[in-house]
This record gives C-alpha cells, sequence and structure tokens, in this order.
C-alpha cells in the first residue's frame, strides 16, 4: 500500500517582482494513513508553507507530490478543490467560522463541495460530526456566541464532516487557554486514535508531544524526524465515528 | 455546488447584511418601478385614445376650422368663419362621403328650476349621431323631423342628465337654454371621453334651432362618415375645400389650408407615434436608472468581496472551486438586482393602480392596465444587470489567492 503522502525533492519559492525568495529547499518526507504527525519550526521556517502545499493550497515550485501514490503536480486546480473537497481538511489558529452563522451551518459547509453527499444528508453528517465533539447542545448557536474552545471544537467538527482521510491542524491551540487548548488536542488525539492521520503545525513543544512523530524544520529542510514519547493519550472507549 | 445552494446562499447573505442590500437594491427598485408604472400609464392612456378611436369608427372624420402650423402642431380656431354651409350642401355631393353632418355651440346656461348645468351645448344634425355611433338610452335621438321643424326638442347625455335630474326620469321634462325652453326627449348611452373632453356632459339640439337661436353662418365643426375608401374621400374632401375657398395648395401642404381634417386613421398615426416616443422614452429612463443602480451593485460587490476575502479563502480550503466562487457571488449580486427588480414592481404596481384611481374620477374611460411583457422585460432586464455588473467583483473573487485570502486581516 503506498504512503498517504510522498514528497521528493520538494522546493518552493515566492517571487516578487522577479526576486525568488526560496522558502523550501529539497523536501523528502513520507506519511503514512493513521499517523499523528508534528511538523515543528520556528516562525518563518517554511512549516506554513509545507502545510499548504500538503494541504493542496499552494503547488511546489520544483519536486514531486504523491498523494495516496498518485503524482499531483499534473492537476489542475479543480482537481485540487476535488481533494481538498473529499480527501483533506484543515483547522485553523484563527478557527475560521462563519461569524454570523450556527455551529450546524458553519459545520455543514464544506458538505457544499463535496459531490458525494447527497443534500438531505448534510444535517446527519453535521450532527454526528458535533456530537463527536461534545458540541450536540450548542448547535443552533451562532459561532460568535462560542468560546474559543468551542469554537476550535467547532472548526475541527467542520474538519471531520467529510470524513477526510487527512486533518491539518495549524497551530490549533495557538487562540486557546491552556485548558481549552488541552480540550482541543485531545479531541485531536482521540480523532487520530479512531484512524484519522493528522498534521499537526505548531511550534509549542507541549503541543508537539500529543504527535507520533515530530518533524522539525529549519531554514526549509527537515533537520530532525524523531518519533515522540506521547505526554497522554485518549481512553480508548471513546467513540468518535 | 447545487443551484438550490447558490440560490440559499445568496439570499442569506443578502439577509444578513438587510440595510446594505436595500440602499444597493434601491437605484433597480426606482429604474424597475419607473418603467412599470410609465408602461402602465401609457398602457392606459393607449387603451383611453383607442376606445375614442373606435367609437368614432374607422372611417370617420372632422373637420375643423384654423390651420396646421409651422412644425406640425394644429390650431383650430373656434369661432372662425371657414367652414360655411355652401361647404356642406357641396360635401353632401360628394359620392365618397355617406353622411356629413355639422355642428354649431349654442351658448347657456343651461337650468331646470334652480338647478344649472356647465354641459356644453351643441346644435346637432341628426346625422351627427350616426356619425358618431350614437345611441339613446331613453326615448330618442333627434331625428330629422325635428331638425325640418325647428323643434324645442332636447337629448341629454348621461352626466347633463345626472346633473339636472339626478335619478328622476327626464323624459317629456322641459329644460331652458339661455331664454328658451326645450322638451326633452331622450338620454344617449354613456361615450365616455373624446380627445380628453367629456362627451358625456352635453346636451343636444336640433342644429336649425341653434342656427336661428345664434345667427352663426358657419360650422363650429363637421363630422362625416366615407362610404367606403377612406383616402380617397379625404383626398375628395380636401380637394373640394381647396378649390371652394379658393387655396392653391398643390404640394398638400397643411399649412396653407384653412381647415384641419382630423381622422380616426389620423389619430392612429398619431397614437403610434406617440407610443413609440414613450417606449423610447420608457427604455431611456430604464437604461440610465439600470446603469446608476448597476453601477451602485458593482461598487458593494467590490466591497462585499473584499470584506469577505477571508470567507472566500475558507471556502476554497473546504474544496470550493474558482467556478463555485464565481457563481456564489454572481448569484448574489443577480438576487439583489432580481429584489429590486421585484420590489419595483410591485411600487410600480402600486402607483399605476393609485394613479387610475385617481385618474377614473376625471376620465371615466381611464382604467388600470398593467403590462405584462414591460414587467418582464424590466425583471429580465434588471436580472441582466445583476450578471453585467456582478461578473467583474465574482471574478475578482473567484481568482482570490486562498492562502493570502486566509492571511487576509
Amino acid at each position: 500500500m503506498p504512503p498517504l503522502i510522498s514528497l521528493t525533492g520538494l522546493h518552493k519559492s515566492y517571487f516578487n517582482e522577479e526576486v525568488e525568495t526560496p522558502v523550501l529547499h529539497g523536501i523528502d518526507l513520507k506519511i503514512d494513513s493513521g499517523e499523528f504527525i508534528a511538523i515543528m519550526g520556528p516562525s518563518g521556517s517554511g512549516k506554513s508553507t509545507l502545510m499548504h502545499i500538503l494541504g493542496f493550497l499552494d503547488r511546489p515550485t520544483k519536486g514531486t507530490y504523491a498523494f495516496l501514490g498518485e503524482d499531483t503536480s499534473e492537476k489542475n486546480d479543480d482537481a485540487l478543490a476535488l481533494i481538498r473537497a473529499t480527501k483533506v481538511s484543515f483547522v485553523f489558529q484563527a478557527f475560521h467560522l462563519l461569524p454570523r452563522a450556527t455551529v450546524l451551518e458553519n459545520v455543514m459547509l464544506p458538505l457544499l463541495y463535496h459531490p458525494g453527499i447527497a443534500p438531505s444528508d448534510r444535517e446527519a453528517y453535521a450532527r454526528k460530526a458535533i456530537a463527536s465533539v461534545g458540541l450536540s447542545d450548542r448547535e443552533s448557536f451562532l459561532s460568535s456566541q462560542l468560546s474559543g474552545g468551542q469554537k476550535q471544537r467547532t472548526a475541527i467538527a467542520r474538519a471531520l464532516v467529510t470524513e477526510p482521510a487527512l486533518i491539518f491542524a495549524d497551530e490549533p491551540t495557538g487562540n486557546l487557554d491552556s485548558a481549552s487548548g488541552l480540550q482541543v488536542m485531545e479531541v485531536l488525539e482521540k480523532l487520530n486514535a479512531a484512524g484519522h492521520t493528522i498534521i499537526l503545525v505548531t511550534h509549542e513543544r507541549s503541543t508537539a508531544e500529543f504527535a507520533d512523530r515530530i518533524v522539525h524544520i529549519k531554514d526549509g529542510l527537515i533537520e530532525s524526524d524523531t518519533r515522540s514519547h506521547k505526554r497522554r493519550r485518549a481512553s480508548a472507549d471513546v467513540k468518535l465515528k | 455546488m447545487h443551484t438550490t445552494d447558490l440560490l440559499s446562499s445568496a439570499f442569506t447573505a443578502l439577509r444578513r447584511n438587510t440595510g446594505r442590500s436595500t440602499l444597493t437594491m434601491l437605484g433597480i427598485v426606482i429604474g424597475v418601478g419607473s418603467v412599470v408604472l410609465m408602461s402602465s400609464v401609457g398602457a392606459s392612456m393607449e387603451r383611453v385614445i383607442l376606445s375614442q378611436i373606435s367609437s368614432l369608427g374607422s372611417k370617420s372624420m372632422v373637420i375643423f376650422p384654423g390651420s396646421n402650423q409651422e412644425g406640425g402642431a394644429s390650431q383650430v380656431f373656434a369661432g372662425h368663419d371657414s367652414l360655411t354651409f355652401e361647404d356642406i350642401e357641396r360635401l353632401e355631393q360628394l359620392t365618397t362621403i355617406e353622411s356629413v353632418a355639422p355642428i354649431v355651440f349654442m351658448p347657456g346656461p343651461v337650468k331646470r328650476g334652480r338647478e344649472e348645468s356647465s354641459a356644453q351645448i351643441l346644435g346637432a344634425h341628426p346625422n351627427f349621431f350616426h356619425n358618431q355611433n350614437m345611441e339613446a338610452a331613453e326615448g330618442r335621438l333627434i331625428d330629422t323631423f325635428d331638425e325640418d321643424r325647428s323643434a324645442r326638442f332636447a337629448v341629454l347625455g348621461p352626466d347633463a342628465k345626472e346633473e339636472l335630474f339626478g335619478e328622476s326620469d327626464p323624459l317629456g321634462k322641459e329644460i331652458t337654454v339661455g331664454e328658451r325652453s326645450f322638451t326633452i326627449v331622450g338620454v344617449t348611452k354613456p361615450l365616455g371621453s373624446q380627445f380628453f373632453q367629456n362627451a358625456d356632459d352635453r346636451i343636444y339640439v336640433p342644429l336649425s334651432v341653434a342656427r336661428q337661436e345664434t345667427g352663426q353662418k358657419y360650422a363650429s365643426y363637421i363630422t362625416m362618415l366615407a362610404t367606403d375608401s377612406f383616402d380617397i374621400a379625404f383626398a375628395d374632401v380636401k380637394g373640394l375645400l381647396r378649390s371652394h375657398h379658393k387655396i392653391e395648395n398643390p404640394k398638400d401642404d397643411p399649412e396653407k389650408d384653412d381647415f384641419i381634417v382630423r381622422s380616426s386613421e389620423q389619430a392612429n398615426d398619431i397614437l403610434s407615434s406617440v407610443s413609440l416616443g414613450l417606449t423610447l422614452f420608457i427604455t431611456t429612463v430604464a437604461a440610465i436608472s439600470l446603469l446608476v443602480g448597476g453601477i451602485g451593485i458593482m461598487n458593494i460587490m467590490l466591497v462585499t468581496v473584499t470584506e469577505r476575502t477571508r470567507e472566500i479563502g475558507l471556502r476554497k480550503a473546504l474544496g470550493a472551486r474558482p467556478r463555485d466562487i464565481l457563481l456564489q457571488f454572481l448569484a448574489e449580486s443577480i438576487a439583489l438586482t432580481f429584489l429590486g427588480g421585484v420590489i419595483g414592481l410591485g411600487f410600480g404596481l402600486g402607483f399605476g393602480f393609485l394613479i387610475a384611481i385617481i385618474v377614473e374620477r376625471f376620465l371615466s374611460t381611464y382604467e388600470f392596465v398593467v403590462s405584462m411583457p414591460s414587467m418582464i422585460a424590466s425583471l429580465i432586464m434588471a436580472c441582466l444587470t445583476g450578471v453585467i455588473f456582478g461578473i467583474s467583483p465574482a471574478r475578482k473573487a473567484s481568482l482570490l489567492d486562498p492562502v493570502e485570502s486566509l492571511r487576509y486581516e
């Protein structure tokens, strides 16, 4: 079975009026399904750029990116959008919830773009995802009425709703207090225990320690790739799906 | 993204910005509203005029004393002596003319006891009723026998009857015109208005009586019916009058004549040109309003795209294709203009109805007309405005880079 993600000699440069700013200098990386991996690095190291490329929000300048064994470099924008709609999802530091929409409406949003889920099934999918993050009693609340932790759990439910192969979490605890941050990380840990592949981008060691594997990036190159000793593990009896 | 999702997303976005949406729609509301209102009023007026023309019949013509002025405007000279009774005798001899009916106006006032009427008094030849397609609602009309013996009989229009007699039966009763008494022998059926004058507020007396009372040697105007070919009769009448009045007019220049011939056919032509003018006017108003409204919509949609940059980034991250974003913003812009169009339609029809209620009091044949083609055209134009002015902001939104959009502050 091919790895979920396989990067070979991945480069990324930004161009501003013909001035090239290289960010990634040749990344080789393999990630298997079911892994919980943390990408760490200081500010400007290229970790966010790597996440955007891995999540099909951006394209590499050079190198190959095979997803589920298939090279993605020749895919057009619509094909990449389809992968985003069906196979990957994101949890952002800034939550990115629609402020005047309810929790249910926010969680249903990705289903608008999922070709495999009928409109009549959307509510059921969304309710299931909301229940899995423990927010069933907040379903009809506007996202602006939620606490920071609840907002991030709503964002996780939104990421879960399409049942993706891969979830990206970009500094998911960055805007939360430590108690809420812990809750969010526990939810991600449970998701991983339930079989979801999670790629966590963070600069906080304590957050990265929830992952099985930590990849350090520095100056656009992988500095280290180590198996981590997990700080805590979600209870096995939690049902997510 | 399904069509229902697009519509629901568009109307949700409008609902979340009710104040701004309302202001943005105003241009479209005014544009569509004014087009629908003007079309409705135009169609109502056209119907009034057409009913007046058709009540005269297609072979009917009227000759007034006066002349056509430079630029096409005509000037009827009331009291002008160009239409003599000798003209009438000659016109009666034309084989292309079926019947000729001169009219002589008589001064009032008209009284019945203490009741006074402002009705117009017409000394009418019996042919007049035939030429005008008039019938009696009660009693009878003036006939040749009344005319020949100068009987002091009068026939009332329905409004004159109402004014003088109310609900009571007028037949056999007397009224005074000036110092003379007249016996009522009939009441005509309603005619409505003719050329914006109330044709029901009239009193008809025999022409011979009116001539005796006024001593008038000329007709105030003449009505005629052509026997068959209207065009030939029309040319015959003009030729005869020019020859009798010694007017050299080989180029058929109406400015040189001392009479004006008006026909229902001409009225139709005038109506057509007025309709065309009105249509052009409405189209111009619509184009200007929709242009102004469209610019407003484009402006607001550009602001909306900027304000919702992060939402666009998010939607793209969640799997929206550029086409989905384009259609979403285009749908919002079309929803704005469609809703504006529907509200404008409501306002236009509402005002048109109000105007009809008011005008009906003065012009009994005026009725509220809904111009379906202009309503449909207005709505289509409004939606097209949404497409034309919404496409650029929607395209801008669809081309936004998702990463940059998510970072937008």
